[in-house]
């Protein structure tokens, strides 16, 4: 846990802790957007034609029938009743069509708007978020992952101090996080390394035990500030609403680490890859979906926060239309669907269409380049911001990808 | 005793439209199949030698997939249970109906959902056959969600299904009235009710794929009921320890003389299993023994009427015969047409002369039992 959440450098943990890294610039640009996103990751592929783009009558269309939503004219899976009550504040893209069809790759593709194949350390959107949403001044880590989410890019090229700071599967921050020890006598402890440490850098003033130093203090920072993960006292007034699963309670901390400031949350839910049995797995799953998702739109709601969080539902790809012999769906990139709300979308609409089996899309394709243009434009990041690796220049998205602006609130 | 060796298959039955859920006779020489777009077809099996049976009646009413059928043991009625949420009561006999027709062999299942239909091989000609369309007698709308459990007593009086609410429904079978409920804790994925009427073993599950921390209370359940008092009289989960799979299990069933309790594992999703057949003592629960079952899953069950042997079918597309006394394999019929498709239901005549199995390419096929 301890590898995969504080990233070493040199010796030097170098978890994702906003100032110490950003530049001026950056901060400036932070402090201009403001924004922040929570992405609820749907990981091994959830079907589109069971949740949001359904064939009625169609004989790809299965078991669940559609109900309708609080907007004239669109309707969802009768498993989402009570998100059916946010379909104004959702944009459903029901036009995807991606190129990375397997659960690595296309978990690679969904997270960081480029193919594996291109054997590049590329970024990963929960990093680009972090380095130019984060709030530099706070103690919190700015992109932090719950659940199974399918991808461990990182932050790639943007360095570590953009890496994923990794919760367990509800949300609770890793053993490592919580010492054992009471506050009182941490600041004894802290007293007592400090003053030896004062003593030793007087007699060995060089740059790699500034570094350490560094890595220290965001240990101590992260120890200040981890009540910000504790939601246990809240969480028991909330589960009801969310649901009492790791799911539920994600999203509930989600909603949480948000109002206190991280920039990118992405919480997994994990179990969508039914190549076997799709409906009964599909219905189990919704009916964990159905009361986290919803509930998380209208806390970010009542506390204001809805503006200027976008909340993303994805997967690495889509299922089949086509049901299989043993009552599945397969993987499936030709005409799927993702749905964005809240900060910098216009809710309330029905992006694209796939025809009427579901095999093709039939209006306004969307690929990878456009779905990332158009998250990056809504959180106010410039979509073909540019970086290097070395002298290697490399951008936000590929050429060519643009904004979708019929999204765009 | 009969080693089944003389087993061959009499008919094959094309439907194809849909995948088939559940069989079951009527009398010896009838058999009826559903279908996972809702319909029910029956064939008249008493055909000249030679002669390929066509369906002969379509019961339409149901508006989703139906999840399992039984037929009353004075073969009058045929009741069906479907995610549509109800319970559905049909004429059996009848041979009254509206006229009407079927398609066989419409190529649905091969290429009606792929997005690869130029990679389909060449199809059988569609066949259309008049036929009699009918309606149900009565539909019952007590459950409120899929309803996928259905079981009944050797003498027809009691019925039970259960739903994925995990609302279990005991009936007076006659009637149609509920006579009691209870709520399990799960989605009810099987039950049988023992031939006394006094205890219904229900195996529940949530169908998530995988379990991980903190999702303990999803472990599957497998319970005897006590019917008058809708109470659990035994948790079987405690008392198979080791055996109890993490998966729930596909089929429940009570030999009619009340002797056994065989449960099966099935599969859920990608998680491994060994698809074992569980072989216990109705009155205490405990494991008497376990048959090795389907790689990857057992589908069904069905208990022949000697009362010496149990058949079981899975997603390997094998139907395989057990010996209750040892729990050997008598024999297995081979892969079913090697379609590549899990066999997904079987029944047996009431006379144990016939056996009809089904797949999930929509085809039936009926075997001679006779040595």
């Amino acid at each position: 846990m301890l590898k995969s959440t504080l990233v070493t450098a040199g010796g030097v943990a170098v978890a994702n802790w906003g100032a110490l890294f950003h530049s001026q610039t950056i901060a400036a640009e932070a402090k201009r957007s403001g924004k922040r996103c929570i992405m609820l990751y749907m990981e091994g592929g959830a079907s589109q034609i069971d949740t949001f783009d359904m064939k009625p009558g169609r004989p790809t269309g299965g078991p669940f029938r559609p109900i309708k939503t609080n907007v004239d004219g669109i309707q969802i899976c009768e498993y989402l009743p009570k998100l059916a009550r946010h379909a104004d504040k959702l944009a459903i893209i029901r036009s995807m069509r991606t190129k990375s069809v397997d659960h690595g790759i296309g978990g690679y593709h969904m997270h960081t708007c480029y193919p594996s194949s291109e054997k590049f350390p590329h970024a990963e959107i929960g990093a680009m978020i972090a380095k130019y949403c984060a709030n530099p001044e706070s103690d919190l880590p700015s992109f932090v992952k719950m659940g199974t989410v399918g991808c461990n890019a990182g932050s790639g090229y943007l360095g570590p101090q953009y890496e994923p700071f990794v919760l367990g599967t509800d949300g609770k921050l890793p053993g490592f996080a919580n010492p054992s020890a009471p506050p009182a006598v941490q600041d004894r402890r802290a007293e007592l390394l400090k003053s030896f440490e004062e003593r030793y850098a007087r007699q060995r003033p060089a740059e790699p035990f500034a570094s350490h130093r560094e890595a220290e203090l965001r240990t101590i920072r992260l120890m200040r500030a981890r009540k910000a993960f504790d939601v246990a006292d809240e969480w028991t007034k909330a589960r009801d609403r969310y649901g009492n699963t790791p799911f539920g309670r994600g999203c509930f901390t989600a909603v949480k680490l948000a109002e206190a400031g991280v920039s990118f949350i992405e919480v997994g839910h994990d179990g969508y890859d039914s190549h076997n049995d799709n409906f009964p797995i599909h219905k189990a799953n919704l009916s964990v979906l159905d009361p986290a998702w919803s509930s998380l739109l209208q806390d970010l709601q009542d506390r204001g926060m809805l503006k200027d969080t976008l909340v993303v539902w994805t997967s690495e790809f889509g299922r089949t239309p086509a049901i299989n012999g043993q009552g599945g769906r397969d993987h499936f990139g030709r005409a799927w669907t993702v749905v964005l709300a809240g900060g910098g979308i216009k809710g309330g609409q029905v992006y694209g269409a796939s025809d009427r089996d579901g095999f093709e899309v039939a209006e306004k394709m969307v690929g990878e380049g456009a779905y990332f243009a158009t998250i990056y434009k809504a959180l106010g990041i410039n979509h073909r911001a540019k970086h290097y690796l070395g002298s290697r220049p490399i951008w936000a998205t590929p050429d060519g990808s643009e904004p979708i602006e019929q999204l765009l609130a | 005793m009969n080693d089944f060796a003389n087993a061959k298959v009499l008919h094959t039955l094309p439907w194809n439209s849909a995948y088939i859920t559940s069989l079951a006779f009527i009398g010896n020489d009838r058999v009826a199949a559903s279908s996972k777009n809702g319909e029910i077809l029956i064939w008249n099996l008493a055909v000249p030698a030679g002669k390929t049976p066509d369906p002969v009646r379509r019961l339409l009413g149901h508006t989703n997939e139906i999840n399992a059928i039984l037929v009353t043991p004075d073969g009058r009625t045929l009741i069906s249970v479907s995610s549509d949420r109800t319970v559905k009561y049909w004429d059996a006999t009848s041979a009254q109906g509206e006229p009407g027709s079927v398609v066989l062999n419409d190529g649905f299942l091969p290429k009606g959902v792929t997005e690869k239909v130029d990679k389909v091989p060449p199809l059988p000609p569609p066949i259309e056959v008049k036929l009699i369309v009918q309606k149900p007698l009565r539909v019952l709308t007590n459950h409120t969600e899929w309803v996928l459990g259905l079981a009944q007593t050797p003498d027809g009086k009691t019925l039970v299904t259960g739903d994925d609410q995990g609302v279990i429904i005991v009936w007076d079978l006659p009637a149609g009235k509920e006579r009691r409920r209870w709520q399990a804790t799960q989605w009810i994925a099987s039950l049988g009710i023992s031939p006394d009427g006094r205890t219904v073993a229900a195996s529940q599950h949530i169908p998530f794929i995988r379990f991980k921390d903190g999702m303990e209370i999803y472990v599957p359940q497998f319970h005897l009921w006590d019917v008058e008092s809708g109470q659990s009289k035994l948790d079987l989960r405690k008392d198979l320890g080791k055996d109890f799979p993490r998966e729930a299990m596909s089929a429940v069933v009570y030999s009619p003389d009340g002797k056994w309790l065989a449960a099966a594992h099935g599969k859920l999703g990608t998680e491994k299993t060994q698809g074992k057949i569980l072989l216990l003592d109705p009155a205490t629960g405990k494991k008497i023994r376990d048959l090795a079952g389907h790689p990857v899953g057992t589908n069904d069950l069905a208990f022949h009427p000697d009362g010496k042997h149990l058949f079981s079918c899975g997603r390997d597309q094998m139907i395989k015969i057990w010996n209750l006394d040892d729990g050997k394999l008598v024999r297995d019929f081979g892969k079913f047409a090697d379609r590549g498709v899990w066999i997904s239901a079987i029944s047996i005549s009431p006379d144990g002369r016939l056996l009809a199995a089904a797949d999930r390419a929509g085809q039936v096929l009926i075997y001679s039992l006779t040595t």
